[in-house]
């Protein structure tokens, strides 16, 4: 692996008529690094992701810088985008029953990408989309392979967009809340198997999730987004054990753990006051202070940027100190 | 399973044309009370009604009547005009040259334009050059088919003096002059469908566009003019024969209109001319063969889809 | 024959809240220019029941073919010197009354074939969808004609013909309304308290679909008003002493030829009112509907 990041995004922005969905998302992921974006609904992952691949949908325009391969993703065609999408940079998406296609069997979409990139025969495709079913390790691969999407269990679809988004070994693998669909006992699994594809082809990860234990387990680093900004990036590690921004330490606060989800109800899984702001009616200031309980008039006038260093926070009053309990899984 | 599918889409197609032939009669000989005596008028005697009912078997049962009417119809028997004694077959046939070159190429029209304007529309979907296009086709939807046609014959045939503004030279006397008078039908025709066409698909690709599955085609490589046609067109059944439906009725009710605007005298104008007169048998049986052909394009799409998607072969 | 666009114009954009309220400014200036035109015609029909300048079907042979802008006759006159204005004020009448009467029977008719398909058994459900498919099947212009063959043609006929091409489009529409209404949790609470079907239907999916309902109707309207417009045009809808704007125009082409500045007015009538309703009915379903409110990302 050569030591250019697998993406590398400087200043985004999303926009859309008048209103911008992202603003200003910085970050670098270094070849083969994980890194996690968490946050709640409606906080612009999904956009920021989709920018990354050039999909935003229409009527959405991506600003800023995003260099990727060698090149500034943003200022491609639509053709020089296509010859890099499931090539060097791919995805995977929340719901694999609605994200593939319906009326092809799964050998021939698998083996379709393959074709697509490698320039191979349709024969030599699909003995390459044989190998990685395997690799997915689906039961009965031949018959995975001419079977159709509504045929299989969630879990086999999920691995087969796995498969499809890991055909050409990308630099950079898209993952969009890729267990939220799944039954919650087949979503260890297929999290282990894109681990493991992941690191064995060295590709860099995005995961996209607002499920923290994941992030815990396979990233290196994070970046909690709000209102369309990273709020506070760094090693994942130091983030989840000693939040310096107030929304990071509600967001773990909210998770439920075997310690707050009491039984008899005594206690209560705490969670953040208020409500994510409309785009249309950003607080001023810090977009969190309405529900930040630290917020004071210079929070509701100015809005704070991220500060530098390896653990990174856009707020006026950082928190200090470690968590204790269980909480960072 | 695929047999069971083009079975039950057989039995469906065959069920609903007996339904739609038994409303037709039924409608037709209750409404329309004594068939002789309509056909006849108010001055008839007695005497001539009861000849011209059993000349044309009217004083059977209905129930005998009706089988006998089917079972014409499907040796190619559609039956006589009262007045003329001509054979309804023949009265149709004789009508085809003019109604099908015009229905054919205003419904290629209608495509030719619809489809580019729509998928560009909805592409540009929140931009200004989406919206125009939109905007326009919005105004054009309420536009009648035919003022459409007097517009057309204003500008084109009146005021520039290209075209009849009306009117039809026979394929064998002219061919030019034949084509000549079809291109303002045409035009007419052709636009106003367009019209409400390009709103359908521009709906209709925006649908498929924002589908999950077209954006997986996407993020494996595949361009979005190849994603749409390969990846969302077979996968827009539903959309394509709601799509056809709405293509079929409009094109027929359009063309019924634009014959009369241009004085072509086509198939519809024939109908409107027994419905006039009241000639029973001929609307009827013409009326029949229409919504035959229309329920048969919709049997032949169904059976295409039935073969192209997976979940409905399954589904049965 | 036209039909009104029963798609769905909005289509999920992910995330995309921005992008949504870009469509809702574009939706509220289609409501309002809607709202505007539709008020307009509804003012004239509603004002010709009770006043026109002239009487409509009142030769006037002094004053044959005025032009627009006579005085005592703005509008001009026809062949006959009957006044224009009073025949378009007419007219108005019919298109008011032939769309309503057709877009409002269909939707009751429609509304309870739908509900009762929605919440029966498949074998009901079956029944009346494959109905409403043969219903569909049959050209709207077709039924027309038939039914100007049979009853005769009038403004009655018209409705009639309207209803039976309406009815079916109205009942899919309110079925699959209905059926993601009845998926809903609150449903399956309400069975658990024992409610019944008709309580069930009434208070909570009815009140859920009328946004759905509304906006069928108004565009509806708008098709009924082009489909009674072209049978007048084609002899097999009203006829004197009634008046519709497709009549006009039909006199106008057979008596002066296209050339006739008459045949602009009642078009310009039909294009303005019907568009009208479009827009209204598309500014309504981003109000309306409740299934684009709260869309999640």
């Amino acid at each position: 692996m050569s030591a250019v990041p697998a993406v590398q995004v400087r200043d985004l922005h999303v926009r859309a008529g008048g209103l911008t969905a992202v603003r200003g998302v910085s970050f670098t992921i270094p070849a083969g690094g994980r890194m996690g974006l968490v946050g709640e609904s409606g906080s612009g992952k999904t956009l920021t992701a989709l920018s990354l691949m050039g999909l935003l949908p229409v009527g959405l325009r991506a600003q800023g810088e995003i260099l990727h391969d060698g090149v500034d993703v943003t200022k491609l065609s639509d053709a020089q985008l296509s010859r890099r999408r499931g090539r060097t940079l791919s995805m995977v998406f929340q719901d694999p029953l609605s994200a593939l296609n319906p009326v092809r069997r799964v050998g021939h979409q698998i083996a379709s990408v393959i074709r697509r990139h490698k320039g191979v025969g349709s024969n030599e495709a699909g003995q390459q989309a044989l190998s990685l079913v395997q690799q997915m390790r689906l039961p009965r691969p031949e018959r995975i392979m001419h079977a159709y999407p509504h045929e299989l269990s969630g879990g086999q679809r999920q691995r087969v967009m796995i498969a499809m988004a890991l055909a050409c070994y990308p630099q950079l693998i898209i993952a969009d809340e890729p267990t939220t669909a799944l039954d919650v006992t087949v979503q260890k699994q297929v999290l282990r198997l894109l681990n493991e594809a992941v690191s064995e082809r060295g590709c860099g990860l995005l995961m996209i999730t607002h499920d923290l234990p994941i992030v815990a387990a396979m990233c290196e680093t994070v970046a909690v987004m709000y209102a369309g900004r990273i709020v506070e990036m760094g090693p994942v590690s130091e983030v989840f054990t000693a939040p310096r921004h107030p929304y990071t330490r509600g967001l773990l606060d909210s998770q439920p753990t075997m310690d707050n989800i009491a039984i008899d109800g005594s206690s209560r899984l705490p969670s953040i006051p208020g409500m994510v702001p409309p785009l249309d009616g950003l607080p001023a200031g810090c977009a969190f202070h309405p529900r930040c309980p630290r917020a004071d008039d210079r929070c509701r006038r100015e809005a704070p940027m991220l500060d530098g260093g390896g653990r990174r926070a856009a707020c006026w009053h950082p928190l200090e100190g470690t968590l204790t309990g269980t909480n960072a899984a | 399973m695929l047999l069971h599918y083009v079975l039950r889409r057989l039995a469906f197609f065959i069920g609903a044309m007996f339904i739609a032939s038994v409303l037709i009669f039924v409608l037709i000989r209750a409404a329309g009370g004594n068939v002789a005596a309509v056909v006849l008028g108010r001055d008839a005697s007695p005497e001539a009604i009861n000849a011209l009912a059993t000349e044309y078997g009217l004083d059977r049962p209905w129930a005998v009547q009706y089988l006998d009417w089917i079972t014409g119809m499907m040796g190619g028997d559609l039956g006589q005009s009262f007045r003329t004694g001509e054979s309804v077959a023949d009265l149709v046939v004789s009508r085809l040259p003019i109604s099908v070159p015009l229905a054919g190429a205003g419904l290629v029209l209608a495509i030719l334009i619809a489809i580019p304007a729509g998928t560009y529309a909805a592409r540009n979907a929140g931009r200004s050059s989406g919206t125009l296009i939109a905007l326009i086709s919005q105004i054009g939807i309420a536009v009648p088919v035919f003022w459409a046609g007097v517009l057309l014959s204003l500008l084109f045939g009146v005021q520039l003096g290209w075209l009849p503004t009306g009117g039809w030279t026979p394929w064998n006397v002219s061919v030019l002059g034949a084509i000549q008078s079809l291109v303002l039908p045409v035009l007419a025709l052709g636009l106003v469908m367009a019209a409400s066409l390009s709103r359908y698909v521009r709906t209709a690709v925006l649908d498929v566009m924002n589908q999950d599955y077209v954006r997986t085609a996407r993020a494996t490589g595949m361009s979005q003019t190849r994603a749409l046609l390969t990846v969302g067109l077979p996968n827009a059944a539903l959309p394509i024969v709601t799509f056809l439906g709405l293509l079929i009725a409009e094109l027929i009710g359009g063309t019924v209109i634009i014959e009369t605007v241009f004085s072509l005298p086509g198939l519809s104008r024939m109908i409107l001319s027994n419905v006039a007169a009241r000639e029973v048998i001929v609307v009827q049986s013409t009326v029949m063969l229409i919504i035959v052909f229309v329920m048969f394009v919709n049997l032949v799409v169904d059976l295409l889809y039935g073969l192209l998607d997976p979940r409905i072969r399954v589904a049965g | 024959m036209p039909q009104a666009d029963t798609s769905n114009q909005n289509a999920t954009v992910p995330e995309a809240s921005p992008h949504r309220r870009r469509r809702r400014r574009i939706s509220n200036a289609s409501l309002l220019v809607g709202l505007a035109l539709t008020s307009v015609f509804f003012i004239i029909a509603l004002v010709s029941f009770f006043y026109v300048p002239h009487d409509p079907n009142m030769p006037d042979v002094r004053n044959r073919l005025l032009p627009f802008g006579s005085p005592g006759h703005l509008f001009g006159t026809d062949v006959l010197g009957r006044d224009i204005a009073s025949q378009l004020m007419v007219g108005a009448q019919t298109s008011l009354l032939v769309g309503v009467g057709g877009a409002a029977i269909a939707l009751v008719l429609g509304t309870i074939a739908g509900l009762a398909a929605a919440s029966s058994g498949k074998l009901v459900d079956e029944t009346i969808m494959r109905g409403a498919d043969v219903l569909l099947s049959i050209p709207g212009i077709v039924t027309a004609l038939v039914l100007a063959a049979t009853i005769g043609s009038g403004a009655g006929t018209t409705i009639l013909a309207l209803t039976a091409f309406f009815t079916p489009s109205f009942t899919r529409v309110i079925r699959s309304a209905a059926l993601t209404v009845l998926e809903e949790n609150y449903i399956t609470a309400a069975r658990l308290y024992g409610r019944d079907r008709i309580f069930i239907l009434a208070r909570h999916v009815v009140p859920n679909i009328a946004g759905v309902m509304i906006v069928q109707f108004t565009l509806y309207f708008a098709v009924g008003i082009l489909v009674e417009s072209s049978l007048s045009y084609l002899g097999v809808g009203v006829s004197r002493p009634s008046m519709s704007w497709g009549l006009i125009l039909n006199e106008a082409q057979q008596q002066v030829g296209v050339s006739s500045p008459l045949a602009m007015w009642p078009g310009l009538a039909i294009v303005l009112v019907v568009l009208g309703l479009n827009l209204l009915g598309d500014g309504l379903r981003d109000v309306l509907d409740p299934k684009l409110n709260g869309r999640r990302s």
